[in-house]
């Protein structure tokens, strides 16, 4: 009698090999059988017409203070994700101590944009060290977590204030070693930084001034492990992500490490530049270097309302200090006061073509519900007037409960988009779920890659795609007996309809602590996900409520990769 | 493949401690007027340059000891 047995499934096993039809026996968590298999079992599942696959795996995630309200990571899970990387970017939550928390909560209010309301209500600060967060997050995982640590965060513990204003000494960089060994010993899966990244007070973060032998000195310790150094390069310019990558591919070299820079966007004007960045990478793993971009599978769209700061608006002085300072009586008194209203109307006035094609997407008055779906061209149409005080007049009537959609901003041409996804030296990634949850949805990458590129546009085979976000991701990163379904392997499993599978329509929801929101997508076609052989999420019963039992999400540290 | 064996790419450097623009035209660019090549280093590196205006408050020089430094303009330009 196993625990679970799935029958009946078109097996996609991770490993890139043509599907084949097999049940899936799972005793103690683990798959133990794949075949025609006639024993019964506690828990059946009939998978007939669906895909049986390994769960997925997202290298690239900030949920990590959400971890400490929700072990689902929701909706990562229904998705299919199985296993996320948070800690990305230069930023982790620990080691963390006392006195730098705002700094942190700042930080990540700046960078990923979590709300500080939602630090401050959501979250109950009971560590300072790496293995302490760790077992504050393990009480309530449902989802598998290898967390980054990040270099900005080992910086601040080691050196305080200094670590904003200069290089380290030896000294320094001696402790921050060891501070370094210690999370890994804790279960860091590696270590993030960044080149871009500024803080609270629009200064660079702590990482931007580390110099070359404080990073190489901490990717020595990452060669003991065998572990992960993840980079944001300046991505907007070909020339310093090269410059970046080099600098990978040598300490990669070096150390014997595995590295990772993202993100790395294809848009009409830089399909050039990402040849040139791709020919670099495909010269430097040539080499034996291990620098692996990471490429997102969605275009990238914004969604805002003028309740909150959004990224869109912050090359908009005016707005950006309304949206991001200003209370929403405030903004609501900005948008009404002749003289305020001109001066903004003037400074968005160079943005001529973003205006009439923002949709708008949610009102709550039932008097605007017939334009929700229309672009503000057409509203403005309509109502006789420019497509930005359209937005305005919106705002005002709905009490900024007015949401706009600006779409495809970029990453949006398939032909180029699908070719770099289908790159074997391209790793799927850079989802940010868990962050920018005021401007846009970070979740269900996994689904479009499998409806839209694969069923859809035929870029990629099933069993390629499949391969890309479990096993070669488990291989890159060093995640053991994960990514591929196969005997004695974790039995991180989904189970989903190849015609149905997407992602969902994007919604605002009120789920973030301290009476927040946040822009999230359902699946479409996923059935049943599975983690350590525990079904955590399935479309007919949603999230398991564990009710006491321990749930099934774990650390996982890594081997050397 | 070998080091020697990669494609060029636009030749850049890291700052050693304390590096200035004066400090790397003098390094970098012996052979170049030294008002000249400071100027030739700012145009070719505007995301460092152009920091000083907006960004590092109280902090004279814009360098940040982890910064790529092109040393030559845009290979694509010539």
């Amino acid at each position: 009698m196993y625990d679970l047995l799935i029958k009946n499934g078109k097996v996609v096993d991770g490993s890139g090999l043509p599907a084949y039809r097999a049940d899936v026996a799972v005793q103690d968590g683990r798959i133990v059988r794949i075949g025609h298999i006639k024993d019964g079992a506690r828990r059946v599942v009939d998978a007939a017409g669906k895909v049986v696959a390994p769960g997925f795996i997202d290298p690239h995630t900030h949920f990590d203070a959400q971890l400490l309200w929700d072990g689902f990571a929701k909706p990562a899970l229904e998705h299919g994700v199985t296993t996320i990387v948070p800690g990305n970017c230069s930023l982790s939550l620990a080691p963390l101590r006392e006195e730098h928390r705002m700094k942190l909560v700042g930080m990540f209010n700046q960078i990923e944009e979590m709300p500080l309301k939602a630090f401050k209500e959501g979250v109950v600060w009971d560590w300072e060290s790496f293995a302490g967060y760790i077992a504050r997050i393990r009480k309530g995982l449902a989802i598998n977590v290898a967390p980054l640590v990040g270099h900005s965060v080992l910086r601040l513990w080691v050196m305080r204030q200094a670590a904003m204003e200069r290089p380290a000494t030896q000294g320094e960089v001696a402790e921050m070693q060891s501070l370094l060994r210690e999370c890994l010993d804790a279960g860091a899966i590696g270590l993030s930084t960044s080149y871009v990244d500024m803080d609270e007070r629009l200064q660079p973060v702590p990482s931007r001034y580390a110099d070359a032998a404080e990073i190489d000195a901490l990717a020595s310790v990452l060669g003991e492990y065998g572990r992960m150094l993840q980079i944001v390069p300046e991505f907007y310019d070909a020339d310093l992500t090269i410059a970046r990558l080099d600098q990978l591919a040598e300490l990669s070299l070096r150390h014997n490490i595995p590295t990772t820079f993202s993100p790395l966007f294809v848009n009409a004007d830089n399909l050039e530049a990402v040849n040139r960045v791709m020919r670099r990478v495909d010269e430097q793993f040539a080499r034996g270097a291990r620098v692996w971009p990471q490429v997102q599978t969605r275009p990238i769209d914004i969604s805002f309302c003028f309740a909150v700061p959004s990224l869109l608006f912050i090359r908009l002085p005016s707005w950006y200090r309304i949206m991001r300072f200003g209370t929403p009586d405030e903004v609501i008194a900005a948008f009404r006061e002749p003289d305020s209203r001109a001066r903004l109307i003037a400074e968005g006035a160079a943005y001529t073509g973003l205006w009439p094609a923002l949709t708008l997407r949610h009102v709550k008055t039932e008097a605007n519900r017939t334009l929700v779906g229309k672009t503000l061209g057409e509203i403005a149409q309509l109502r006789g007037v420019t497509p930005i005080e359209a937005m305005i007049d919106l705002s005002i009537e709905e009490d900024l409960d007015a949401h706009f959609l600006s779409a495809a901003m970029g990453h949006n041409i398939d032909a180029e988009v699908g070719r770099l996804l289908a790159h074997p030296r391209v790793h799927i990634g850079a989802s940010d779920g868990g962050a920018h949850i005021l401007s846009f949805s970070t979740y269900g990458d996994t689904g479009y890659l499998l409806g839209h590129f694969v069923r859809d546009l035929k870029m990629m085979s099933l069993e390629a795609a499949v391969k890309k976000v479990t096993s070669d991701t488990a291989s890159i990163w060093g995640i053991p007996d994960r990514g591929l379904l196969q005997p004695n392997y974790v039995a991180d499993i989904v189970v989903f309809d190849p015609v149905l599978i997407d992602r969902g329509v994007e919604d605002y929801v009120g789920d973030v602590p301290g009476d927040g929101s946040r822009y999230v997508r359902d699946s479409r076609g996923v059935d049943q996900v599975f983690v350590g052989g525990a079904l955590a999420w399935s479309a007919g019963g949603g999230y398991q409520d564990a009710h006491g039992e321990v749930l099934p999400g774990e650390i996982l540290a890594g081997i050397a990769a | 493949m070998n080091v020697a064996e990669l494609s060029r790419v636009r030749r850049s450097i890291v700052p050693s401690p304390g590096d200035t623009w004066v400090e790397i035209a003098r390094r970098e660019l012996p052979d170049t007027p030294e008002a000249e090549a400071v100027s030739s280093l700012q145009s070719w590196n505007l995301h460092v340059f152009m920091r000083a205006a907006t960004q590092m408050a109280g902090q004279p020089n814009p360098i940040l000891p982890s910064d790529v430094i092109f040393v030559e303009p845009p290979l694509v330009s010539r």
